[in-house]
Formats: C-alpha cells, structure tokens, sequence
C-alpha cells in the first residue's frame, strides 16, 4: 500500500496526471450551476479507452421498469443519426467523418484510440429508409434512400423538401411520401464550414416550427484553438439559414460542438446540446443543454460557463469573455450528447412525456467514464426541473473495461416509442412502453 | 583497446547525436517563435522536431551498443553518457508537454524544458558529440590531444 502510494506519487510528480485524486461524482455537475474545479494543464490527461466490441447474440441495453427495448434493426454501418417521416419511414444516417489530416504526432495516436473505442468504423455515407408498415416494432422494408452523400448527420423534412446536412453544405431533396429512394439530384441551399481540417464535421439541423428557417450546429475545428483562431471561422456556432433564399447568418457562437438542436414544443424555443473542451480535468468542461438566445456569445474558446478563462487560448479576448453567458442546464464533464429529442409526442410513460432525452455518446477523455446512455432531463413551463435521469444503460459491459454500443441521434417514431441509432453496435434500438 | 579501436572517426554513435541534437536544440528556436507570434504552425515544427530528435536518440542508444559490442569505442565517458540521456528523457516529457493543446503545449513548460535540453546539448556538444572517455590530462588544443 506504502509502495502503492509512493508510486502514485511519484507519477503524479513526473507525469502531473490525476493520479490518486478522486473525481468528485457527475451529480454534483448537473443543473445550473456545476461545481467547476481549477483547471489543470496535464502530461497525460486521465482517459480510459474501452474498445468498442457491439453486442453478443440476444443482448441489449438496459431500460427501467415499465419500459422494453428491442433492436429494431441491425447491420448497419456506422449508423449516426435517425429521423422519423411523417409517414412513419424511419431514416438511418450511416455516417462517419472526413479523413483526418495529422499535423502533430498526437493526431496520429488519437486516430488510433478512435479506431479502438469504435468511432473510426468505416460508414456508408448515405441514408437507409426503414419501413415497419404493420407497426409490430420490426421493419419489413429497407432501402438505400440517398447515396453518395459527403458525412451527413442531420436531417430535416419541411413540407416536398427534404434537408441534408452533408459536412460541407446543406443540400435540398425533393420527397414525394411514401417513396423509398430518391434519385433526383441534390440542391445545394448553402455551403457550410468544412475545409482540410474539419475537427467537428457532424452538422446537426432543424427546422422552425414555421418551415421558414433552418438551424445548423456547427462545431469548433479543434480541442481548443490548437490549429489556430483564423480555422475557427464560423465554427463553434448555430447558424441560422433562410429556407427561401438561403442566406444564413451566426444565430449563436461560443458553442463548441453544437450536436443537438430542437424547438421545445411549449414555447417554441430553440435548445441545443453541446460538447464542450477537453483535456483540463476529468470534470471540466460539463457538456450542456441550453436554450439558444439569438445573438449571445457562449464562451467557447476563450471561457466557459460564463467567465471562467481557459489560459490556453492566446491572445486573449476580455472583451468576449465579459459577454459570454452561462449555459442553462450542465450535464456533466465529457458525456458527450451527441442528440437530444423533446418528448412531448412520446407514448412511453407519463413520467417522461414533459422534457427531453439526451443520448450521451461517452467519451475517453475521461477516467471514470461518463455518459454511455440515454438520460431524460425533466422539463416544466419551457425550463429543465430536476436532475437528469438515466433511461437507457448497459451501453459499458458490468466492469467498464469494453463498450458495446454507443448511443448517437435519437427520434421519436410515429408510435412515440424512442429510436436510438448505436454507431458501435450499428443496431438501431426502439424503447417502448411495456403492454 | 587497440589503436585502430578508438579511433573517433570509426565509431557510429557521434553521427547519430549529433544531428538529432540539431532537431532538439532547433525546438528551441520554434518554441520562441511560437511565443512570440502565437501561431500555430510553430508549435506544430517544435513537436515533430522533439519526436524526430527523440528517434534520432534511440537510434543513437543503439549505435552506442553497437559500437561497444563490436570492439570499438574506448573508455565511456559515463558523465557525458548520463548528459546525453538527461537530454533524451527531459525531451521525452517535452513531447508530452507539447502534446498538449494550443498555448500551454509551449509556455511556460515546452519552452523551458526546450530551453534547458538545448543548453544540455550545447554543452556536452561543445567537445564533439563522442561518449568516448578522451585520456587525461584533458587535451586544452587537438594538437595536444593527438600528440
């Protein structure tokens, strides 16, 4: 134990890590206001990497009392994203990101701890068209949708035209329903921040409520400025893009990864979810939801939650940083939401029928890991009220040491039942109420 | 030892130091740079610089077995040897620190460790980049040394 300690020591001394210390539970970083503790600059930050290995035979993630789950379908490739159509056709978006360029040594070693925990699967880079017309939980009809698409992610149905988020645009379909592949040619609405470097290339999308206007998450091209401020030119931002004209303009800025968007249905608010930096500690920097005021400054990169200064981007900014304003709901630290879906229109029990869910992707910047579910944030009057809850576990195998699916987009299908598109176990799963 | 044995210009190990010595004192000049310009790039010269250094310094370490198991390096010079390896681990944690993202891969921590490997390196390299002991009383000219 003496040994032990000394040890423990000695490679906090050489290697400034965590060693030893422990993390103080995610539960004291939820809500509005997280505790943040200093942030530290590391040799080695805390991480742990469980391989991504997909699910044995008959195997699934866990769901509380009163809820069931079953894979509704299987054999995807890298699958990242779902969208319902009014008709109930459920879209899979198979999607991974551009080749990365290696400017550091370390780019190289983090391409192959992503490759390790399952992100750095090959994907199709189209989108499947799912169709379960008897209703019995099972699709009976598959097809390839659109092909040939540029890493798409998000997805949005406003009246015959269908909306791609590619990673370098935002590309117009026209959608007859009832129809299962489209081969009309793409029009390009409007190009979206992607480039050589293209850190963060999900494009999240929604629509306002009224179909005149799209929203797009666009997230930082690095950690924390590491390939320069003049790279992060219109990234870190919600953009706000004219269905008509497609104009677009900055609607907020400072979110470093925007991967979520949705209007809350009671107020017809914009919310987002949002991943936030890394490599200052195993509980710095909580990702967050946040409902997203036009025209505010959330930070990112030069301070978080409000004005705490992240030294390692220069030159510095006072001036940003005293506009920046807390988000509103924290999540806890490298959970990493990747969706999020209101749950207003779900027939699961009445108990999640008034917030939101938000699907925690997990990250491996972080020892003890965080995040690998499904969780339900309770709202009341158009406001989160109550901590997180978890919905939908067992992502991690019992010790931690592997994971066997990773949660991505979610949607709500026609029956309200929740979909939850697993990139590592490329199943897509359906919740749903028992009975 | 025979002659021929010691003989600096058969030995493998200095032409290998040497030029990775060159990378490692040269991370100095572009961690200086990055400080005062900010840019990024810079930072991205010295961590690829330290790395190559630092393979140049493994591959030295074998040379170095090599030379010894084949007969032909005199006396170590153990003091030198444990400068040389000083050198090599501090720029092992420098590839760390410069592993970090944007400004605190460099300042203060990359810089000074860049800084004090650099020094290192000019100091023990002043005498050549050899590990063999030089026979005492320690030669003030080549003339003497050769005499």
């Amino acid at each position: 134990m003496t040994l032990l300690r000394t040890n423990c020591a000695l490679a906090a001394l050489v290697m400034l890590t965590a060693c030893g210390q422990t993390v103080a539970d995610p539960s004291t970083q939820y809500g509005e206001t997280p505790e943040l503790p200093a942030p530290k600059q590391y040799i080695m930050p805390p991480m742990q990497v469980p391989p991504g290995e997909g699910w044995d035979k008959g195997q699934t993630p866990v769901v509380p009392a009163g809820l069931q789950i079953r894979a509704f379908a299987t054999g995807f490739e890298h699958p990242r994203n779902v969208y319902v159509l009014p008709n109930g056709d459920v879209l899979v978006v198979e999607t991974n990101g551009p080749k990365a360029p290696i400017y550091r040594p370390k780019d190289y070693v983090e391409g192959k701890v992503k490759a390790l925990a399952g992100s750095g699967a090959p994907a199709g880079n189209r989108i499947l068209l799912l169709r379960d017309a008897n209703g019995d939980g099972v699709p009976d009809l598959r097809s390839v949708f659109i092909d040939h698409l540029n890493s798409p992610f998000g997805v949005a149905l406003v009246g015959a035209d269908l909306y791609v988020a590619a990673t370098d645009a935002i590309l117009k379909f026209p959608y007859t329903p009832g129809e299962t592949h489209i081969s009309a040619p793409a029009v390009k609405l409007t190009d979206l921040p992607a480039g050589a470097i293209n850190h963060h290339w999900t494009k999240s999308l929604t629509a306002s409520p009224d179909g005149s206007k799209l929203y797009v998450g666009v997230g930082s091209n690095s950690n924390i400025t590491e390939n320069g401020i003049p790279a992060e030119t219109g990234r870190a931002a919600i953009w706000e893009v004219d269905r008509a004209t497609g104009l677009k303009r900055i609607f907020a800025s400072g979110t470093r990864n925007p991967t979520g968007l949705a209007f809350e249905p009671t107020t017809s608010k914009l919310w987002a979810v949002v991943n936030e930096r890394d490599e200052i500690g195993p509980n710095l920097v909580p990702d967050y939801l946040t409902s997203v005021k036009e025209s505010a400054f959330y930070g990112w990169p030069y301070s978080y939650f409000g004005q705490h200064v992240d030294v390692r981007v220069q030159p510095q900014r006072a001036d940003l940083v005293a506009k920046a304003i807390p988000p509103d709901y924290a999540l806890s630290s490298h959970v990493a939401p990747l969706g999020m879906v209101f749950t207003q229109a779900s027939r699961l029990p009445a108990s999640y029928r008034s917030g939101v869910f938000v699907s925690e992707h997990g990250s491996w910047d972080r020892s003890p890991l965080n995040g690998y579910k499904v969780v339900y944030v309770p709202f009341r009057d158009g406001r989160p009220n109550g901590p997180p809850q978890d919905v939908v576990t067992g992502f991690l195998s019992p010790d931690g040491a592997r994971s066997q699916g990773r949660p991505v987009g979610i949607a709500l299908d026609r029956s309200g039942a929740l979909l939850i598109a697993d990139d590592v176990g490329n199943v897509v799963w359906r919740v749903s109420a028992v009975g | 030892m025979s002659e021929r044995a010691s003989d600096p210009s058969e030995l493998m190990h200095p032409r290998l130091i040497a030029p990775g010595a060159a990378l490692l004192i040269a991370a100095l000049a572009t961690d200086v740079v990055y400080w005062r310009t900010l840019l990024a790039q810079w930072d991205n010269f010295s961590i690829w610089l330290i790395a190559a250094g630092l393979v140049l310094a493994g591959a030295a370490a074998f040379a170095l077995v090599v030379d010894m198991a084949l007969g032909r390096i005199g006396p170590i010079a153990w003091g030198r040897f444990a400068g040389f390896a000083l050198a090599a681990l501090l720029s092992l944690l420098n590839a760390f620190v410069h592993s970090r993202d944007a400004y605190t891969a460099v300042v203060p921590n990359g810089l000074q460790l860049s800084a004090l490997v650099a020094v290192i390196l000019l100091v023990l390299g002043w005498r050549g980049w050899s590990l063999q002991a030089v026979p005492r009383p320690y030669p003030s000219k080549p003339r003497e040394a050769r005499s």
